[in-house]
Formats: C-alpha cells, structure tokens, sequence
C-alpha cells in the first residue's frame, strides 16, 4: 500500500492525500489526476481554473524547504498535472488520449485520405509539386498565390472539423449508439483533422521554402 | 531558518536582493552603495586577485606590467594574470564552442572538451569557478551590510539558456558554496517584480535585452499565478554586442599599427559602452580614446549608432514574432509590455518594441535592478511568504532523443510547462543485448545531430533475454528548474534500473568535488598572497625574455641601454625575493620600457631577414 510522503496516511487514488491535501506523487490517467471522470466533452475554463487550484497545492514552489521524499512527490504530481492538463486542454489530443485509454490507436501519419477531401488533396499536391520545381519570376508568384488561396480554404475546413469535433464529444459522451460506433466515429473525424493538419504544415512549408529562394 | 536571497548573475553586473516587510530590496555595497556589481573576475595563478570594480581596475595594470597576452602577442603562452569580463557567454558551452573572437580574447585550454577552460599561468577556471567568485563577493555584501550569511538562494538564467547553461549556473552556486533552491527565468522574475506592484489580470510581454542575452516571454497573469505562454530569445545577444559594433567602428578609423594596441582596443570598448549610453539622451556624441600619449577624437551620431543597432534589433523581433506565433496570440492581444535588461534604455529598441506591439511598453522599475528583485519575490514565494503568487513557466527548447535514422525524435515541445515528464518504452533489438544507448538532444532542429547533445545515458546490465522481450520504462522530466532528470525503471519487476549518466558538456560531479575542495584550501590564503603571486610570475616572465634577448641578440643592444637593462634586472630579481607585490609590478613595468626599443630591433631584424629570404626564394 502506497502512504502520503507528508503524513504517512494510508493514501487515496488522487493527487494529493485526503487527510492532509498534499502530494502523493503517484501515476494517474490525465482524468483522473484533474479529478474528472472519464468525458469527452470539457469546459475549457471549468478545467482551467481546477489546474490552477490543484497547482497551488502541489507546485514543487510550495515545498521547496521540505524533505527530499515531498519535494519528489510534488515534483512528479506536478509533472503529471501538467501533463494532463496539456493533454486535456487541446480537444484532438483529449480525443486521441481517449482513444488510447481504451487501447485504441490512431496511426500519427495517417496515410489514407479521407474519401470527402481526395480531389482537393490531389489538386493542391499537383500545385505544391508545381511551386518546387518552378523557377523564381511571374509564374512562381501567380502559383504561390493560388496556393495561399487554398491554404484559407484548408483552414477554414480544419476549424470546421475541429468545431464538428467538440459537437460531437457532447453526442458521443450520452453514448449515443454503443462503444463501437462512438470509437469509429471518432477515429474517423480524428483521421481527418490530423489529415488537414498535415496537409497544411505541407502548404507552410512549401511557402516558406519558395519565399526563401 | 536563513532567508532565501534573489541573485541576478548577469553578463555586465551582478546584483543580490531580498524580501523585505516593505517588498524586495537590492542590498548595495555598504561601502560606496552601488546596487551593481560588475561581473568582472581576475584571476591570478594561485586564485582570485579581484571581483567587480576592483577587477576592473587590475585590467589596466595587468596591461602595464607585462607582455604575453592580449591580440598580437606571442601564441600559445598563457598570461600570468587574466581579468575575465561576460563569464556568462561561456557557461555551459564546451571547448569547441568557443567563437574566434573570443579565442583572441582569451587563452583557452582543452578546447577538445566538454568545458570551456580559462588558462592562466599553470592554472585553469572553468566558468562556474569564474561565476562562482562572483556569487562568493555577492555574499561578502550582504555579510558586511547586516553580518547575516548568504546560505540559500533564488538565481536567475536567461529564458532560453538551455539544459547544460542551467546546470552550469547550479553549478557555479554549488562552487561558491550556496544551496541553490531554485533557477528562475529572467523575464519571468521581471514579470513577478511588476506584478507585486500592481496585481492585475491579463496577458504581458518581458522583453529582455540584457548585457549578453536576449529573451522574451509572453505571459497570461491571473489571480496570482503567473503562467508562461512561449518564450525564445538568443542566448548570444545583447548589449555588448552593440558595444561590440562602436568599438570596432571606432578602431577602423585608426591607422593600421595603431589598431594593434590592445590599450587602444580597450580604452575603445570602455568608450563604445559610455558613448551609447549618453546617446539614449544625447543626438550626438564625442568619443575620445587615450592611450599613452595618443589621444583620438571621433563624433558619433545617433542615427549612425541606430543604423549599426539595426540588424541585431531585428533579430529581436524576429524573436518576439516566433514567440507570438507559439502562443497564438496577436500583438494587439497583449495588455502591457515590460521592458527589462540596461540596453532596452536605447531609443530605437524602445521605438520598436511599441512599432511591434502597437504600445508604449512599460519600465516604471529600473531595467537594471528589476529581475533582481523578481529573484527575491520569488525567494519569498519558495519559504511561504507569498502563498498568493505561483509561477508556471515552460521549457525553451524540445527536448528528444536520436533514433536509429538519426533523426529527432521529439518527447517533450519547446513551451511545455514545467514541471513535465514523458515516459517512453525501450526495448533490445538483438538478442542478449547488454545495454541500450540513449541520446538525449535539445533543440529545433529536425536531424538529432543538428541539434545540441544533451547527455548519452546507457541502460543497463540487462539480463540476457530474446530480442524485445526487455521492457524498460525511461521517464525524462524536467523539473522547475528546466532541468532533465532520467530515471528507468524495469515494467516486468517495477524495479529502479541502473542508468549511466554521460554529460555532453559540463562538470561532472568528482570534478565540482575537487574544486570545492581546492576553493576551501584557497579561501584561507589572503588576497596579497594572491596579488604576490602574479606579479612574481610576469617577474619572471619579463626576466626571461630579457635574458634570452641579451644572449641571442648581444649585437643589437647599446653599452648604456645593457647597463640600464642590468641594473634593472638585477634590481627586479631582488624585489622578487621579498613580499612587496607593488615594487616587483613597478619593476616589472620599468624593465619592460627599457627592454622595448631593444625588442623591436630584434623584430625589425627578422622581418628584414624574413624579406630577404623570400627575395631569395623568388629568383628564377
């Protein structure tokens, strides 16, 4: 059994002791150390505010003269508090973390392109190939502003699917349809935004590479 | 319990506060009262012979006394005395490291290594040691202003130091002696400065531009807790490099033989930094550079000096940009922006921090003392005494290992908050493999090897299983004080697994070990020990040569100048015998003027020969 550093209480399963409130140090799941349950719909600012209070307690700041046994405990406890916060925050991340916590995976450089987006990925992947090879003057300038055309039209999309996302989780968390549609739809709007995303660094870079030449 | 004391150690000056009822206080030298002590060290073969002013002030007469070091002289030997001015620029940077202008600037040893090393006579510092004595005279202030002991301390780094800068800086606290508690981010503790005076909600820019470095943080302040959004800056940028510019400016003027003396050279950056200080008032100015019996006058302007300013301005800039980008955040989001660091006293950097931001940026406390006491809020925030502040700042650098490609993997992103921890899974490849090597680097860049190596940790004895079957769990986390720590631990056992430590650059521990133990010995040894010891060794280093010259050259030298040179000679190696560190200096000095006409003949002798050679050489 695992006891508080501070009291020596026997210790519950959060981040800090609930006898004496101060870190335990212990390996949580990102939910878990927030004290939240497992939902994939958060309010940004609800969750915001429970960081900063649970960082108050715990900061390695507030035990700086303490024993070595509670200063590592804070340490670690904040290490997974940020941690967790980071991954929460971000709604793609919370989504893929989710999807992890039930063993599922989504492949990081996702290949395949979403059906909905083949013909506008193929048109600008023709462009971007056009921009490399095309030597500096009128040409490459008309290209590079089509291409930052296009890159509003991709951004605007990412937002979309981003917004879609957030309305979705709200869906997915009255578990509307069963596990198994709620992982494959998931995946499947996660697919796609971590595509668009891709997509757009591509776009970045080759901006940036025809502006340095 | 003691108090915790906030120390800015700085490239130019050096400074030490503490909380008081009233707020943070700049504790001055009780003697003259200056808040600042200049972050000059001189270092003689058997010890330090001065810090800060008094430093200063040996630098020229250690010019006088003798030759052998400095631009221009004789390669290769190392220079009885050195007084060693932005001892900052070169923590934490190995041998290689070590920019051209800087080797002319000093004589280095082991520039192979992992640590930069100063040489002076048989001796060498490391810049911890250097930084060190800066901190031990810091301690000596405060020790004569209220008889109280310096033991525990806040001490503050540039944002973007990165891994070894840190470790370097905790390094040097160890050396003098001092726990140090925690590392604080130079913007940030600017930012916790502003912050007890006016408590607000909102989102702020620290823009740093100090003697050496430069930093900005974006911040989001509320209710007390003063998070980081992004940080970036260069950690080689600042106002001597301004400086830097006017001196060389100044020096193109002169005649070529002219440029040579090291006098003029340092008369020139004395000038350089005054000239641009009263140009931050003044349209124009006049510098004037005296030497010997030369005297120079040149005007400068300031739009000629913005001019100058404006390439390493924009570097600036392009900072603060990158910055902005990383947070999301437009300039017209931000609420204020704070100016820190003596060189944001310049107009044109005022112009275009607001030209950037779109608004006047903020210095209601002086540039030069604000992170000092930041350093002592934050003291203050450590012992409890401030439970309503909290600081969350981030990472400067990602922070990845090198995979089998020898590509970057990235395990932590730059602008993390800090406190973080990653843990990734390692595995063997081969069967009964022994060890698993891991390379640990920092930086943006995308291939491991453009990035800056951090340490190589080696896993390991493992028992002798199938390839993949090993599961080790290695946690890299970066404590408060942007520090990495790695640990490893066996999944099947849920045991602590051995990990050896190989530092790319720094001091290992049995190194900080010796030195501690040789800066005891050398604490009880007294300063005109100390000063004895260099004049003795440029004593003999001007005797020396004088011998050699007499026996090589007899025929260049004059009956009366060899009767003076003797006389002299003579009088000097009796001086040398006793304790009187002013009369061997003073001798010193004399046998060096009189052997000067005789030495140039020798020179001019060789260059004729040199001439006539080549003549030779180039007959058909």
């Amino acid at each position: 059994m695992v006891r508080c550093p501070s009291c020596a209480a026997p210790s519950g399963t959060g981040l800090v002791c609930e006898r004496c409130g101060r870190p335990l140090g212990e390996e949580l799941d990102c939910f878990a150390a927030l004290g939240l349950e497992p939902r994939l719909a958060l309010d940004g600012a609800a969750l915001e505010s429970r960081y900063h209070e649970l960082g108050r307690r715990i900061h390695p700041d507030r035990f700086a003269t303490d024993d070595a046994a509670v200063r590592a405990a804070s340490l670690r406890a904040m290490a997974l508090l940020t941690r967790s916060y980071r991954t929460l925050r971000d709604p793609i991340s919370r989504g893929l973390y989710w999807l992890e916590l039930r063993g599922e995976k989504l492949a990081e450089d996702n290949k395949t392109v979403p059906p909905e987006l083949a013909e506008m990925v193929f048109e600008i992947q023709e462009q971007l190939a056009e921009l490399g090879a095309s030597p500096a003057g009128n040409d490459r300038d008309r290209l590079r502003g089509e291409i930052e055309g296009r890159r509003a039209e991709v951004r605007s999309r990412f937002d979309r699917a981003h917004r879609e996302l957030e309305g979705n989780f709200v869906r997915w968390d009255r578990n509307a349809g069963g596990q198994d549609e709620l992982t494959a739809g998931l995946k499947q709007a996660l697919s796609k935004i971590a595509y668009l995303r891709t997509l757009l660094r591509d776009m970045d870079r080759a901006l940036a590479a025809a502006a340095e030449n | 319990m003691s108090r915790i004391f906030g120390i800015d150690l700085g490239t130019t000056n050096s400074l030490i506060a503490v909380m008081e009822d009233a707020g943070p206080r700049i504790i001055g030298d009780p003697a003259t009262g200056a808040t600042l002590l200049p972050s000059v060290v001189a270092l003689g073969p058997e010890g330090t012979i001065g810090v800060g002013l008094k430093a200063a002030e040996l630098e020229g007469k250690l010019d006088d006394w003798g030759r052998g070091q400095g631009p221009g002289d004789q390669a290769g030997s190392a220079p009885a005395a050195v007084v060693v001015r932005s001892v900052k620029r070169y923590m934490g940077l190995g041998g290689a490291e070590v920019a051209p202008e800087d080797r002319i600037r000093y004589s280095f040893a082991d520039l192979g290594g992992p640590v930069v090393r100063f040489q002076v006579s048989g001796r060498l510092y490391t810049p911890p040691q250097v930084s060190a004595e800066i901190l031990r005279a810091l301690k000596a202030r405060v020790k004569a202003s209220s008889g109280e002991s310096v033991e525990r301390v806040v001490i503050t780094v540039p944002a973007y130091f990165n891994d070894a800068q840190r470790q370097a800086t905790k390094d040097a606290g160890r050396l003098a002696e001092v726990e140090v508690v925690r590392l604080v981010n130079e913007p940030t503790a600017a930012s916790l400065a502003y912050g007890l005076n006016a408590m607000t909600a909102g989102r702020i820019a620290v823009y740093d531009l100090g003697g050496g470095t430069f930093d900005v943080s974006l911040l989001s302040v509320k209710e007390g807790i003063f998070e980081v959004l992004a940080t970036n800056g260069d950690t080689h940028l600042g106002g001597d490099d301004i400086d830097r510019l006017i001196e060389e400016w100044l020096m193109e003027q002169l005649s070529p033989p002219l440029r040579q003396s090291r006098q003029l050279w340092r008369a020139a950056r004395t000038a350089a930094e005054a000239a641009k200080c009263r140009l931050s008032a003044a349209e124009r100015t006049e510098l004037v550079l005296q030497a010997a019996d030369i005297t120079v006058r040149r005007e400068l302007e300031r739009s000629q000096l913005e001019r100058m300013a404006e390439p390493l301005v924009n570097r600036t800039l392009a900072c603060c940009r990158r910055a902005l980008e990383d947070a999301k955040l437009k300039p017209e989001e931000l609420d204020a922006v704070v100016l820190v660091g003596g060189a944001t006293r310049m107009p044109l950097v005022r112009r275009r921090v607001a030209e950037l931001f779109g608004r006047q940026p903020l210095c209601s406390i002086n540039p030069d003392e604000v992170v000092a006491l930041g350093a002592a809020v934050q003291a203050a925030v450590l012992t409890g005494g401030r439970k309503d502040m909290l600081l969350l700042d981030v990472v400067p650098l990602s922070l990845g290992i090198e995979t089998m490609g020898g590509v970057m993997e990235r395990l932590i992103h730059r602008n993390t908050t800090i406190p973080t921890s990653v843990t990734e899974m390692f595995t063997t490849a081969v069967d009964d493999q022994t060890h698993v090597d891991i390379h640990v680097v920092q930086g943006e860049r995308e291939i491991a090897h453009d990035n800056r190596s951090l340490a190589r940790f080696k896993l390991g004895p493992l028992e002798p299983a199938p390839a993949g079957t090993p599961r080790i769990e290695v946690t890299f986390l970066i404590d408060a004080n942007g520090i990495l720590n790695v640990t490893a631990r066996d999944q099947r056992t849920g045991r602590e697994h051995s990990l050896e430590v190989k530092p790319s650059y720094g001091l290992t521990e049995e190194e900080i070990e010796r030195m501690l133990e040789e800066s005891i010995e050398r604490g009880e040894q007294d300063l005109e020990q100390r000063m004895l010891a260099v004049a003795r060794n440029q004593a003999d280093q001007i005797l020396q040569a004088a011998r050699r010259q007499l026996a090589n050259f007899p025929a260049l030298v004059e009956p009366q100048e060899r009767t003076a040179i003797d006389r002299c000679a003579a009088r000097l190696e009796a001086a040398r015998l006793g304790t009187d560190h002013e009369l061997i200096a003073r001798l010193t000095q004399e046998l060096n003027e009189l052997t000067t006409p005789f030495a140039e003949r020798i020179m001019n002798q060789a260059i004729k020969q040199a001439l006539e050679r080549k003549s030779v050489e180039q007959l058909p």
